[in-house]
């Protein structure tokens, strides 16, 4: 194999990378000349967020070739098409005519996402993520988590039946990222322990699962007080597939579905709120103008895109409640049609599948398991919403990653990206493949705050297959 | 941006979008063995497994969205919800020609008409048919027969497989207008605008139906307003006339002597022989009460003159000469509980509608049966003349008459001519409907109904004249005609027009007699 520069290697990313500025180019002028013929003032702030958009994505390629990141290519197009794509549909929902016409802060949120997933990017990669898992930091990463839902039950205030921050903030948001962190360090470390079921592998190891399981059920039971069904569910899959992720016995997802059929029922004898969405789902013509109207009206504005949709700008969006965040998949149905929804899912698809490909070819187990974790994180939460949206499950209100708007949604689906591609770039060459990161040893975690081998990245080194599978 | 070009720059642009966006997964297909992460090494499992997982789970939501987003015509309930209140004009939904709205006889009392590319409903009789057939409006929604019957109009309920396929075609390739399917109803044309006539700008209602089947002829409610040209301001409320108010079916107003019907059909079920005392200075349950007296007191004293009073009445003189007196001493003679019983048998406070579905335009409403405390036999006494906490439709009078009509099987009423005929009640035996029809034969020969009685139909009924705390008295008349077998029955309503006998009783009476003209009386 001959070595490349990463100028060189980096070359589908770019191209990629432009196409995606075109035809996101191509969306800002259909998007902006819509509203301009609705009668929107439009000034050269309108274009502002797209050229900040263009030179972030130009800034974060540079970046990436200049630190010499080997990572996924493919996951940086994806992510970008689908920021540009909620871009396109939030600046057609009206985020961008604040009254005098300049944007608001809230506008160039995706910058402090990229920023976010660059600085985690290039603090972890090469390896460096492992010390996410080292020394005490499991138990920080459940101390945080538990922390964020305390926080918001402190602070929030009450909205549409659950609990919301204050403002732009919504700290539970992260907790998608601090509670995969957590999990997939547990495991890592107790991956022999709890693998080892006993009675015939019917009865799960409950001595190194108890504090995994407590603290997944104070989050859980915190975050039931709030009603934020959306991110029980989130955690109830993550946490049955990491297990069977990192211990290989299928024994959990039994124990996880049994758990999630008993929840269910739990949650539908306790709370109304989630009848009333069961309802709502399963026959919305009883109330149609009640609790069926959201999804109803959805669906009608996706009826009326049709196949193809009239293009962006030219649907009626604003008679579909909240659609700027919860529904914003119905507004890319109604104005792009049943098309634009299978290219938005596609693109969608293609970042599971890369971050599964990361998971399964990360040579750390902890990597397998954070990568893992992720992707099951971002899986579940678009399923949620667009399942939700389109009438597939009960609505959960639930945001869509990278599209929706929010600023800690937003946030954190970029710092989950990062951390996937940090864990993309790999090990430097030298670290003994295949180790668990349990316990701290001093030679790793030397090893992983030493500065980049020089050759690392001049070589593509063709592995070996780790001894056993 | 010049405005004229804009249109082609944006279908090119929306085109455009796609390619690039295709173009992109293309290249992405591409560069897949070049951006394989070979790097870290080759997968520790085999990636397809879970990947299908992945691909099968987003497949079915997508499939899912398909179902309703490409091929929502096969959703009736859907269609229907859309036409009523999706707000997007360029809905394909309201691109379907709904069918035609026909009266008993062919004529068309709705259609849709195409105009500035988007599809219109045109009522060509304006208000007439406002509150029976409602309207179809994109903006609006939709009320009335429009509404009930939206899945037959738009053709979503087709009796063969074919025609299905036909409708989903047409709307997937958004080529032909869709059509939907014609809609007759029992209602007749000629009568409905007889009644609005006879109505002329006095606010009420008319009720006009066959009591051996429960068809309609003619459902009018005045002021009304035109379906055709709906405005905002029509649905702000406060209008003082209210032309929404459906007053044949949702008005509720004091029976006033027509409730007499019922009070004499009680008698009649208990067997009521011999007469009752009825002095001039008329009767009270207490003397702290004022008194309830006959229409006869009144006129004497209005004259100067003075009134003897009826004397000792039968039943059936009491009822043609409609005396208060009698009726009230009856009505607590037998009792509250007799009282509620017979109205429960009549209907009040039963859900009753015209035809099906959950709107409130298409129920009549049957007040409920009054709360009277045991105690109070004062508001007994009032409410067995009509009077007091007695309140009900006149769609709900017209079910009564049509019932003593109809050997006193009250027949569910209806407005959809495929609708199956159907008993709706017993309200009372064969054999007091018909002394009861004899009895009401006699209002109109020599009693209170003696204005319109006249040679060339036999009509029979009672009036009405209920007293309203708001101001004149409301008019009431109900009645059928031919007396001896009848064919039609009739309710009509004049607010505030006075005397039931000179305001309400003529209206039925020409409305009786056009009817008869057309030939309906054999």
């Amino acid at each position: 194999m001959k070595a490349t520069s990463p100028w060189d290697q980096r070359r589908p990313e770019r191209e990629l990378l432009l196409i995606c500025l075109g035809g996101i180019g191509i969306g800002v002028i259909l998007v902006l000349g819509s509203l301009h013929g609705a009668g929107k003032p439009l000034g050269l702030t309108s274009l502002l967020p797209f050229l900040v958009f263009a030179l972030s994505l130009a800034g974060l390629h540079l970046a990436l070739v200049m630190a010499g990141f080997r990572g996924d290519q493919i996951l940086v197009v994806a992510m970008a098409f689908l920021a540009g794509f909620g871009l396109l549909a939030r600046t057609r929902l009206g985020a961008f005519d604040a009254g005098t016409g300049g944007s608001g802060l809230a506008d160039f949120a995706f910058v402090g996402g990229f920023l976010a997933m660059l600085a985690i990017l290039l603090g972890f990669m090469g390896g460096r993520y492992r010390a996410l898992a080292a020394g005490h930091w499991p138990w920080v990463w459940a101390g945080i988590s538990l922390l964020l839902v305390a926080a918001l039950l402190v602070t929030g205030q009450r909205f549409r039946g659950a609990i919301f921050g204050t403002g732009f903030i919504t700290p539970t948001e992260l907790l998608k990222v601090s509670f995969v962190l957590f999990a997939a360090a547990y495991i890592d470390r107790q991956a022999k322990g709890l693998g080892a079921w006993e009675f015939h592998g019917l009865m799960p190891p409950w001595r190194p699962l108890a504090p995994l399981a407590g603290v997944w059920a104070a989050l859980v039971i915190l975050l039931l007080i709030q009603r934020d069904l959306g991110m029980v569910i989130i955690l109830g899959v993550t946490l049955p597939v990491l297990l069977v992720l990192g211990t290989r016995h299928w024994g959990y997802m039994g124990y996880g579905l049994a758990g999630a059929g008993l929840l269910g029922w739990l949650l539908l004898a306790v709370f109304q709120h989630g009848e009333r969405r069961i309802q709502a789902w399963l026959s919305p013509f009883h109330d149609p103008t009640g609790d069926s109207w959201q999804v109803l009206q959805g669906l009608s504005g996706m009826y009326s895109g049709g196949l193809w949709g009239e293009g962006f700008g030219a649907g009626n969006p604003e008679y579909t409640p909240i659609a700027e965040s919860d529904f914003i998949y119905a507004v890319i149905g109604e104005e792009l049609g049943f098309v634009g929804g299978a290219l938005v899912m596609a693109f969608f698809l293609l970042i599971f599948l890369r971050g599964l490909q990361i998971a399964y070819r990360s040579r750390s187990s902890f990597g397998l398991l954070l990568a893992g974790g992720l992707t099951t994180v971002l899986a579940t939460q678009t399923f949620l919403n667009i399942g939700g949206v389109t009438k597939f499950i009960p609505l959960t209100g639930i945001t869509l990653p990278f599209i929706s708007q929010g600023g800690s949604s937003l946030l954190t689906a970029f710092a989950i990206l990062g951390l996937l591609l940090a864990i993309s770039d790999g090990e430097p060459p030298g670290t003994r493949a295949r180790a668990r990161s349990s316990g701290p040893s001093p030679a790793r975690s030397r090893a992983a705050k030493s500065p980049r081998a020089p050759a690392r990245t001049r070589k593509v080194t063709p592995h070996t297959p780790p001894e056993g599978s | 941006m010049d405005s004229a070009a804009w249109p082609y720059l944006r279908v090119g642009l929306h085109g455009g979008f796609f390619v690039v966006a295709f173009f992109l997964l293309k290249r992405i297909h591409d560069f897949r063995r070049e951006t394989e992460p070979r790097h870290l090494g080759p997968a520790r499992k085999p990636l397809l497994i879970p990947a299908l997982g992945l691909l099968l789970l987003f497949g079915a939501v997508l499939g899912h969205q398909g179902s309703w987003q490409l091929a929502g015509i096969f959703r009736p309930q859907f269609l229907a919800f859309m036409q009523t209140y999706d707000r997007r004009q360029f809905n394909p939904a309201h691109g379907i020609q709904r069918g035609r709205i026909l009266d008993r006889r062919g004529e068309v009392l709705a259609y849709s008409e195409e105009a500035d590319g988007q599809v219109w409903r045109r009522y060509p009789h304006g208000p007439a048919f406002a509150h029976s057939i409602g309207y179809s409006h994109p903006k609006f929604g939709a009320s009335g027969v429009e509404a009930a019957a939206s899945q037959h109009l738009n053709g979503a309920t087709p009796e063969r497989l074919e025609s299905w396929g036909e409708l989903g075609r047409q709307l997937l390739t958004q080529g032909k207008r869709p059509r939907g399917q014609d809609l007759v109803l029992t209602l007749d044309l000629e009568l409905q605008l007889a009644a609005l006539q006879g109505l002329g700008s006095r606010r009420g209602a008319v009720v006009l139906l066959r009591p051996e089947d429960g068809a309609i002829l003619a459902l009018a409610s005045t002021p009304s307003f035109d379906p055709s040209a709906l405005s905002p301001a029509l649905f702000r409320g406060g209008l003082a006339e209210s032309p929404l108010l459906n007053r044949a079916t949702q008005g509720l107003y004091p029976p006033g002597s027509t409730l007499k019907v019922a009070l004499a059909a009680e008698a009649l079920e208990q067997g009521f022989s011999g007469t009752l005392h009825c002095p001039a200075e008329g009767y009270t349950t207490s003397p702290r009460y004022p008194k309830i007296r006959d229409h006869e007191y009144y006129s004497a004293r209005r004259a100067g003159q003075s009134w003897s009073g009826h004397g000792n009445l039968d039943l059936a003189t009491a009822f043609t000469e409609s005396s208060n007196v009698f009726f009230a001493q009856l009505g607590v003679q037998y009792g509250h509980d007799a009282f509620r019983a017979n109205l429960e048998r009549l209907l009040f406070g039963q859900p009753v509608r015209i035809y099906p579905g959950l709107d409130r335009t298409g129920a009549i409403n049957t007040s409920r049966v009054p709360r009277i405390a045991d105690k109070d036999r004062y508001g007994l006494a009032q409410a067995s003349i009509g009077q007091g906490v007695m309140t009900t439709s006149p769609a709900h009078m017209a079910l009564i008459t049509a019932a003593v009509a109809n050997q006193g099987v009250a027949m569910k009423p209806r407005l959809i001519a495929t609708e199956p005929t159907a008993v709706l009640a017993r309200l009372m035996s064969e054999a007091t409907a018909k002394r009861l029809a004899r009895m009401m034969r006699r209002v109109v020969t020599e009693g209170t109904g003696k204005p319109i009685n006249t040679d060339k139909l036999a009509i029979a009924g009672k009036t009405g004249t209920a007293e309203n705390s708001q101001g004149a008295s409301h008019g009431w008349f109900v009645g059928f005609a031919p007396a001896e077998r009848p064919a039609l029955a009739v309710a009509v309503l004049v607010e505030q027009g006075g005397y039931g006998s000179t305001s309400a009783a003529p209206i039925a009476r020409d409305l009786l007699l056009r009817a008869q003209a057309m030939g309906l009386m054999e």
